[in-house]
């Protein structure tokens, strides 16, 4: 049987997070310097920080349930990871607040005219009240995630015995099934409140799928990046192998084509149907400057991470597989710049603009200061509690997962 | 020596004993050698220098295969052969191209890797020569037999007999072809 003392967090961590403060901490007195002088792009660049970094915190939410759900090796091998990040959620909601109070600096909708077609039939979805309500009830509703699926674990861990243990990951188990349901569509209606109103006279009813996908990937190349970073230090030098990061390569194999599946379901859809309500979203992105970013986007988000990820021996070199994983982040990053970047304006009364002219420096500097922050926070959690389920039935045989073939 | 042999096999008791067994044999430079256990051994294929199979490489191309023919037979159709105006679209309309593609792609995967697999491994085959050895049918439930072919440049009767017996055997049986 292990101890506590056996998994401890290395030393390292808080070096890690130090880093992540001070980096966080200089990009956000820039940041806010920026949006003092300019408050619709800080907010719009505040925003692509918010939906990139928080995509982490609440889509670990739901790998954390996945993991629960089909069991394996990899799941117990990144569950601490995945309950850490899950427990920004307090650090999330502060990193939403300049939206929720700028509401009205940030999106279009709220200047549009009372009998717009889009206000007249949407009523009183469309108006802040109700705005600010439904993101103050997922926040609510994720909480309500988070809290217990993290305090099963810590009981977990203070287990007198296997069966106890046992017991506690059962519970967790139950749970994930049904909540997973209302996850993906709390998700749904988050993202479409969040991203998705930037364009009020556009709609996409597989737009919750898009961010569910993406998240998930990105959760699955961030476990792979820090755990490539800890493999050789103790106590993971006890537990990874190659064959653990065999296993999250085929994961993040498949969730970039899953995320390949979603986009070109929607832009397919549309294409096919060709009605100029919803034309207009890629009509606009097929121009300007932001095909570069589309065309972008299929090359290396989805062909060049494919081809390489196919290749068994690649997946198995951590070092390698880790690379992937943070030129994977970063085209998230440019994949939720694509979403947010193009979308009308306030100042422009409701024109978007050509890339040039919409890309800005705020658009690098926020996404730091939200990161820094949020992975300062992160390590903070993670470093909190023992980094793998020490009394988990399964602990020993995922271990020895790692060293088979 | 009047029965023409296929090679000579070893019976070992423990899995363990096998794959040393087949370590020695492997370094003292046998090539066509196998090895049977009643359950699959992670260990063996290196202890035997079994390389990787070509399968993988074979299914790519073999999706490749799908994808092209999938792209080349719509623009043909489409394009080159009976452009027909859908709804005032290009006749070159790669998005609806992909789906089928996609398709084709999956589906000449699929195949190669089922055809290219019983290809490789030369199954279904209703003979093999090891069958003769009555005890071989213990390969299934608890004992574990390497196997040195005649066919090795390497092979002599008398020399692997006292070879393969050095190894701690059971038992060393003759094949028969």
């Amino acid at each position: 049987m292990n101890g506590h003392g056996d998994y401890q967090a290395p030393a390292e961590i808080k070096k890690y997070q130090s880093i992540a403060l001070g980096a966080g901490g200089i990009a956000f007195i820039a940041w806010a310097i920026g949006t003092y002088f300019n408050v619709e792009q800080g907010l719009r660049s505040w925003l692509l920080g918010f939906i990139f970094w928080s995509g982490l915190g609440l889509g670990s939410i739901g790998v954390l349930m996945l993991q629960y759900l089909t069991g394996g090796a990899w799941g117990v091998v990144i569950r601490r990871i995945v309950e850490a990040a899950s427990r920004t959620l307090p650090l999330i909601f502060v990193v939403f607040l300049p939206i929720l109070f700028g509401l009205t600096y940030l999106y279009e909708w709220t200047h549009l005219p009372a009998d717009d077609y889009a206000m007249v039939h949407r009523g009183w979805f469309m108006t802040t009240e109700s705005w600010i309500l439904r993101s103050v009830v997922y926040f609510i509703f994720f909480a309500a995630m988070v809290y217990p699926l993290n305090k099963w674990s810590a009981a977990q861990d203070a287990s007198k015995d296997h069966e106890e243990a046992a017991r506690w990951l059962g519970r967790a188990t139950a749970f994930s099934g049904p909540t997973m349901v209302i996850y993906v569509l709390v998700v749904t209606f988050a993202t479409v409140d969040w991203v998705m109103m930037l364009e009020p006279h556009w709609f996409s009813t597989i737009w919750g799928f898009l961010f569910v996908a993406g998240w998930a990937l990105a959760i699955f190349s961030f476990s792979v990046a820090l755990l490539a970073l800890l493999s050789d230090k103790a106590p993971m030098n006890r537990v990874l192998d190659k064959r653990h990061f065999h296993d999250l390569g085929k994961l993040m194999l498949a969730f970039t084509m899953v995320w390949t599946y979603f986009n070109f379901s929607q832009f397919l859809i549309i294409w096919s149907g060709n009605i100029p309500e919803e034309t207009g979203y890629y009509i606009f992105r097929f121009d300007g400057g932001w095909q570069w970013i589309a065309g972008g986007l299929l090359l290396f988000h989805f062909a060049f991470p494919f081809l390489i990820l196919l290749q068994q021996d690649f997946k198995r070199k951590a070092k390698l597989l880790a690379s992937m994983a943070g030129f994977i982040l970063v085209m998230r990053l440019v994949d939720m710049y694509f979403l947010i970047g193009p979308t009308p304006r306030i100042e422009t009364h409701g024109k978007g603009l050509p890339l040039l002219e919409s890309f800005s420096w705020m658009d690098i500097v926020a996404p730091i200061a939200v990161g820094g922050f949020w992975m300062a926070f992160f390590f903070y959690q993670y470093a909190k509690r023992p980094i793998m389920p020490i009394m988990d039935p399964f602990l020993q045989r995922a271990i020895d997962h790692g060293k088979g073939h | 020596m009047q029965k023409k042999l296929y090679g000579l096999m070893a019976e070992f008791d423990t899995a363990t004993d096998l794959v040393d067994a087949a370590n020695r044999v492997r370094e003292a430079g046998y090539t066509k050698t196998d090895a049977f256990s009643p359950f699959p051994l992670h260990e063996i294929d290196e202890a035997l220098g079994i390389k990787r199979s070509i399968l993988p490489l074979l299914v790519f191309f073999g999706g490749l295969g799908g994808l092209l023919l999938g792209i080349g037979m719509q623009v043909f159709v489409h394009y080159i052969d009976y452009p027909l105006n859908v709804g005032g679209r290009p006749f070159l309309s790669w998005p609806a191209f992909v789906p089928a593609s996609y398709e084709l792609t999956i589906l000449l995967a699929g195949f190669t890797a089922v055809f290219g697999m019983l290809f490789l491994n030369g199954l279904p085959r209703p003979y093999h020569p090891v069958f003769n050895v009555p005890r071989f049918a213990l390969a299934s439930r608890e004992k574990f037999f390497l196997l040195v072919e005649a066919a090795d440049a390497k092979y002599d009767y008398e020399e692997t007999k006292a070879f393969l017996g050095e190894l701690k055997p059971q038992e060393v049986f003759d094949v028969e072809e």
